[in-house]
């Protein structure tokens, strides 16, 4: 039963969001885009999820491969390369780069300790960061790649411009992402009833006793490294196409990540709804919610000396914080905890 | 030659800051399990204070000719006064999170208490925010920049002999504390095992708290060592301080005391060479490059099979 | 469970309150995109007097139109400085509201390469006070594809009141030289505008035969620069030039080179022209050996207009503004000028409007838009750190450059 409401609320989600740039002129504007954003971290932390939730690997760097993928996306279309590939062989290809680079990093660390290989993950964020910044010649370095042409430039559908209508309205791109995110989530919940989800799962819960099920724990692992990075790029690949641009190599730094691994967490480990909730929550927080509330202070004319105590912003870390620590002290295994995680949970600590 | 050891120097001085810092973080990691996202910010606010309790006291009027205001004596007393306080502000402080925030998670799953830590770490920068503004804050010069060697060639100067000054006799207190006393032996006994600690009657919150208290006064000290050293703060120091001295402490082997001090030299060393020898710009990428390199051949980190010590 | 269902419906308050807004038309709007949390607080604050006090002078009029002003900020508390999300987010805005006829900003020449394609494709004015990074204007002077990149449309709605790096970066040079430097080292801070000034002072430094010893780049969030000031001695140079701002570190940079021992000139460029700078260095680290370039008169040192403007905002805020205040001012005054002689409330014909302004007689003197929106003006002028101030040293003359200035 409960299985059947979950299944229809996602597919309610699904009508509204699709529904609501038709009825609502805001999401042609400011709003579209950073509902679009929204989206995009929604992506990225479902793959991250699958590392952190469904293998229990804790993952402190996937801002890094949500960058490569960007790149990858920016070098492959930008005039300034002679590759000009179009959008989907672009991100096809910036995706397999990503999980190519999971791999390669992967392969090596995978036997270290968790907390270990928390930090190989959290050094490998810093060295792309750095390398991205200083490799001038090749990713521009704190100018960024830009511009990325919008999906489908130089199509004409009859009298429509494909490119044109994608660098204009939002709305265009707000559909490609929330397309993509619903491929994102039923490919998720494919898996995680797979074959292989249920070999990740297993080496979460007891890598020895999957081993011995005759789970090869490092080819579990390796693939939960690569299924991550994969769709952290597919995110990256958005997003640089989004904004137009890779942004510059801060936009990939450690703070993202942790951001994405808290939403992860706060909504629940291993747990599709909840790690979209999470997002929504906390990036909803920072992008959407805090600028608008600013301005509502400011339109008020409630702040003329413009202290910082009396705006919105200057209290947005510690709301944000106390978020954090109030959701962890009430609900620790989060907002919508997994089915599977809870049982758990509440046999080992009845 | 001369400018090789001179890149040591300088490695070796801020190593040993990074050290002070990076053991509250294997302290707290030894004995729960936690890897405290909020000690940098801790130290920010430790920092902070000490601002605070510099221009109270009066200490920086003789910026910046250094002593002049206070005399030598009266510099040395208010710095080691400085640290007393700030140790105790930011130990206090860390026991208080401790027993608000991180206690009822003690049985909850295993990554609950790492993001209240970064959601503690988000607090603190917002106070800091707010005491500091949101600009970087010049700290007083107290001590003056005069070389003490002969010549002019290396540089070694008060506030880099400050750094060795604290940073030794602190180390030296808490190994003789966790080797010597009952409390170090209830220390190992926790990390160890909590379960056993509590069936031969150790008071296993308390020892907890303790440990969060010692660490948090390493911090505490580090930061007032760090405005004397470094002479800037602001409230988003906490990160890129926490950053490299996390990294200190996995790189010795998390949990292990001698591991933070030689993991914490290490990163220095390190930094500064290749500062010196490759260029600054990349500095960041060769420190966790060597990271993940030593980790791949040394799982448990440089020191962390070898010694049993644990806290 | 309360949450599942909260979250939805707060997004459908703000949609529904973001899509309420009566169109009005006598009104036009005036948006700024500044970095309003984080450092550079204190700079882009009096650019914000400036803004507000063009308006009040000109009583919150422009011909037909009631003006209404709205200081947007482009940074945010968490990164402390601007981020490519919130500027895009703040252009976005601005371009949907269609009463905003003109977008002043940026301050960061790398946030005018988020903004200006997607303003470009509304055709909304921007004139920004302070961005310098010369590719955003000038055709083959920065990376390939420049400025090109940053009009989709092909026209033109961008214009600067700053004069461009293509002269402060070599006419620092020039002036290095004639003070009888001759090896120099080069740091800049890795971003846009820094790296930019920085690779035009080294490119200038090489060209009149001024020994560059190293050019290396900080990372701006590491915290001290010892080993590097090191290095830096070990190279004795003359003079250690910095392309970058106080928010990229310029203040510790030359706190770690007077600890280091380095008595060498230390020479920065407009974006290290505040008082946080000098608070942040420790005014006797820079005393009597920083030159800090400006493009333009200090405040001091205006004359006419610009002097009045001085003197009014000293009334009203108690204190003399920092140097890009008169800027933000200037960028006002451009705006409401353009809103005036467009007479129609056509963002297109307002831009059109502000880039033909080509005898404007205004704060910083008697100036013009060339063909590129770029400024007539190029008086350039450097100052030097005395007793915790700036003090003005002499003007640079833009025509010398192309040509080696004799040594004195």
């Amino acid at each position: 039963m409960r299985e059947f409401v979950r299944e229809r609320w996602d597919l309610v989600a699904l009508v509204v969001l699709a529904a609501a740039p038709l009825v609502l002129p805001a999401l042609g504007g400011a709003l579209g885009g950073q509902v679009t954003t929204l989206f995009i971290y929604c992506i990225l932390a479902l793959g991250l999820n699958v590392m952190v939730g469904y293998t229990g690997l804790v993952h402190l760097g996937i801002a890094a491969f949500f960058g490569i993928g960007a790149y990858m996306m920016a070098i492959l279309t930008v005039p300034m390369y002679p590759f000009q590939l179009g959008w989907l062989a672009a991100a096809i290809v910036s995706v397999l780069v990503a999980a190519g680079i999971g791999l390669a990093l992967g392969a090596p660390t995978l036997r270290l300790r968790g907390d270990y290989l928390a930090i190989v993950t959290l050094g490998f964020g810093e060295v792309v960061k750095v390398t991205l910044r200083n490799l001038e010649q090749i990713t521009g370095g704190m100018k960024g790649l830009n511009p990325v042409p919008p999906p489908g430039a130089g199509v004409k559908i009859g009298p429509l411009d494909l490119g044109l209508a994608f660098a204009v309205d939002p709305r265009w791109f707000y559909y490609l992402a929330l397309a993509a995110l619903a491929g994102v989530v039923v490919a998720m919940r494919r898996l995680e009833h797979s074959r292989l989800g249920r070999a990740w799962v297993a080496v979460r819960e007891d890598e020895l006793a999957a081993s011995a099920m005759g789970i090869s724990a490092t080819r579990v692992k390796l693939s939960a490294f690569a299924m991550s990075s994969a769709v952290a790029g597919l995110a990256g690949c958005l997003y640089a196409g989004s904004l137009s641009t890779t942004a510059d190599p801060n936009a990939y730094d450690f703070s993202r990540s942790i951001m994405v691994l808290c939403a992860v967490i706060l909504g629940g480990l291993g747990s599709i709804p909840g790690t979209l909730l999470g997002v929504a929550i906390l990036v909803g927080f920072d992008t959407v919610l805090a600028p608008w509330a600013d301005s509502w202070i400011q339109q008020w004319n409630v702040n003329p000396s413009g202290s910082s105590l009396l705006s919105f912003s200057g209290w947005r870390l510690a709301i944000f914080g106390l978020a954090l620590v109030l959701v962890m002290r009430y609900r620790p295994e989060g907002l919508v905890p997994s089915r599977r995680l809870a049982a758990e949970l509440h046999e080992a600590h009845p | 030659m001369q400018f090789f050891l001179q890149q040591c120097l300088i490695g070796l001085t801020n190593g040993a800051l990074i050290a002070l810092v990076a053991l509250g973080y294997t302290m707290v990691y030894g004995i729960i399990g936690l890897i405290n996202f909020a000690h940098g910010d801790l130290i920010m606010l430790g920092a902070c204070l000490a601002l605070s309790l510099v221009a109270a006291l009066g200490l920086g009027l003789g910026d910046p000719g250094g002593m002049a205001a206070a005399g030598p004596v009266g510099t040395w007393l208010g710095i080691a006064l400085l640290v007393g306080l700030c140790g105790l502000f930011c130990g206090g402080l860390n026991v208080a999170v401790d027993r608000i925030v991180y206690k009822p998670l003690r049985t909850a799953p295993k990554l609950a208490p790492l993001v209240s830590a970064i959601g503690v770490s988000f607090i603190f920068m917002n106070v800091g925010l707010f005491w500091l503004g949101p600009a970087d804050r010049s700290f007083p010069e107290l001590l003056p920049a005069a070389n003490l060697l002969p010549g002019d060639g290396l540089q070694f100067t008060w506030k880099d002999l400050l750094v060795v000054l604290i940073v030794g006799p602190l180390m030296l207190a808490l190994s003789l504390l966790v080797r010597g006393t009952r409390l170090g032996k209830a220390m190992r006994a926790v990390a160890q095992d909590p379960t056993a600690a509590t069936l031969v009657g150790i008071d296993v919150d308390r020892v907890i708290a303790a440990t969060f208290f010692i660490g948090g006064f390493l911090g505490g000290a580090a930061s007032v060592i760090y405005g004397l050293y470094i002479n800037t703060i602001g409230f988003q120091m906490g990160f890129q301080n926490g950053l490299y001295a996390f990294t200190a402490a996995v790189l010795g082997g998390i949990g292990s005391i001698p591991g933070a001090v030689v993991g914490g030299i290490v990163i220095g060393l390190v930094r500064a060479l290749s500062s010196a020898y490759v260029g600054e710009r990349w500095t960041g990428a060769i420190v966790f490059a060597i990271l993940i390199v030593i980790l791949v051949f040394r799982p448990e980190g440089l020191l962390g099979r070898r010694t049993k010590e644990k806290v | 469970m309360a949450a599942r269902i909260a979250a939805p419906f707060l997004f459908a308050a703000l949609i529904v309150l973001a899509g309420c807004r009566p169109a009005d038309p006598s009104l036009v709007k005036i948006v700024s995109s500044l970095p309003r949390t984080g450092s550079a607080k204190q700079q882009s604050d009096t650019i914000v007097g400036g803004i507000r006090m063009a308006i009040e002078e000109a009583g919150g009029q422009a011909g037909p139109f009631r003006v209404e002003y709205l200081d947007l900020d482009d940074s945010t508390a968490a990164a402390g400085q601007w981020t490519s999300e919130a500027e895009a987010a703040n252009a976005r805005r601005a371009l949907q509201d269609p009463d905003v006829v003109a977008y002043i900003g940026t301050f960061n020449s790398g946030a005018a390469k988020v903004s200006m394609p997607i303003l470009n494709l509304g055709d909304l004015l921007m004139v920004s006070p302070a961005n310098t990074a010369v590719g955003l204007t000038k055709p083959g002077l920065g990376a390939p594809g420049e400025p090109g990149v940053y009009r989709p449309t092909g026209r033109l709605n961008y214009t600067r009141v700053v004069p461009a790096d293509d002269l402060q970066g070599p006419l620092s040079a020039d002036w290095a030289r004639r003070r009888g430097v001759k090896k120099v080292y080069i740091l800049d801070d890795n971003e846009v505008y820094g790296k930019g000034i920085a690779d035009l002072f080294d490119e200038r430094c090489r060209e009149i035969g001024i020994e560059v010893l190293g050019h290396d780049s900080i990372d701006a969030k590491a915290q001290e620069f010892k080993s590097l000031m090191a290095s830096v001695k070990a190279a004795r140079p003359d003079l250690v030039y910095f392309g970058g701002t106080t928010q990229s570190k310029g203040g510790q940079l030359a706190k770690d080179m007077a600890s280091a021992g380095i008595h060498a000139m230390l020479m920065v460029p407009d974006g290290c022209r505040e008082q946080v700078f000098i608070d942040s260095a420790g005014a006797a680290n820079l005393e009597g050996r920083c030159f800090v370039t400006f493009g333009g008169l200090p405040p001091e040192k205006l004359t006419g207009k610009g002097a009045e403007f001085v003197d009014r905002y000293r009334k009203k805020h108690g204190e003399l503004p920092e140097a890009y205040a008169v800027y933000g001012y200037e960028a006002a005054c451009v705006a409401l000028e353009a809103i005036r002689n467009a007479g129609v409330k056509d963002r297109r014909a307002i831009s059109d409007a502000a880039l033909a302004l080509k005898d404007f007689d205004g704060a910083l003197g008697r100036w013009g838009f060339d063909d590129n929106g770029d400024t007539t003006m190029q008086t350039l002028t450097v100052s030097v750190v005395k007793g915790g101030k700036f003090e003005f040293e002499e003007i640079l003359d833009a025509s010398a450059v192309g040509e080696a200035s004799p040594v004195r």
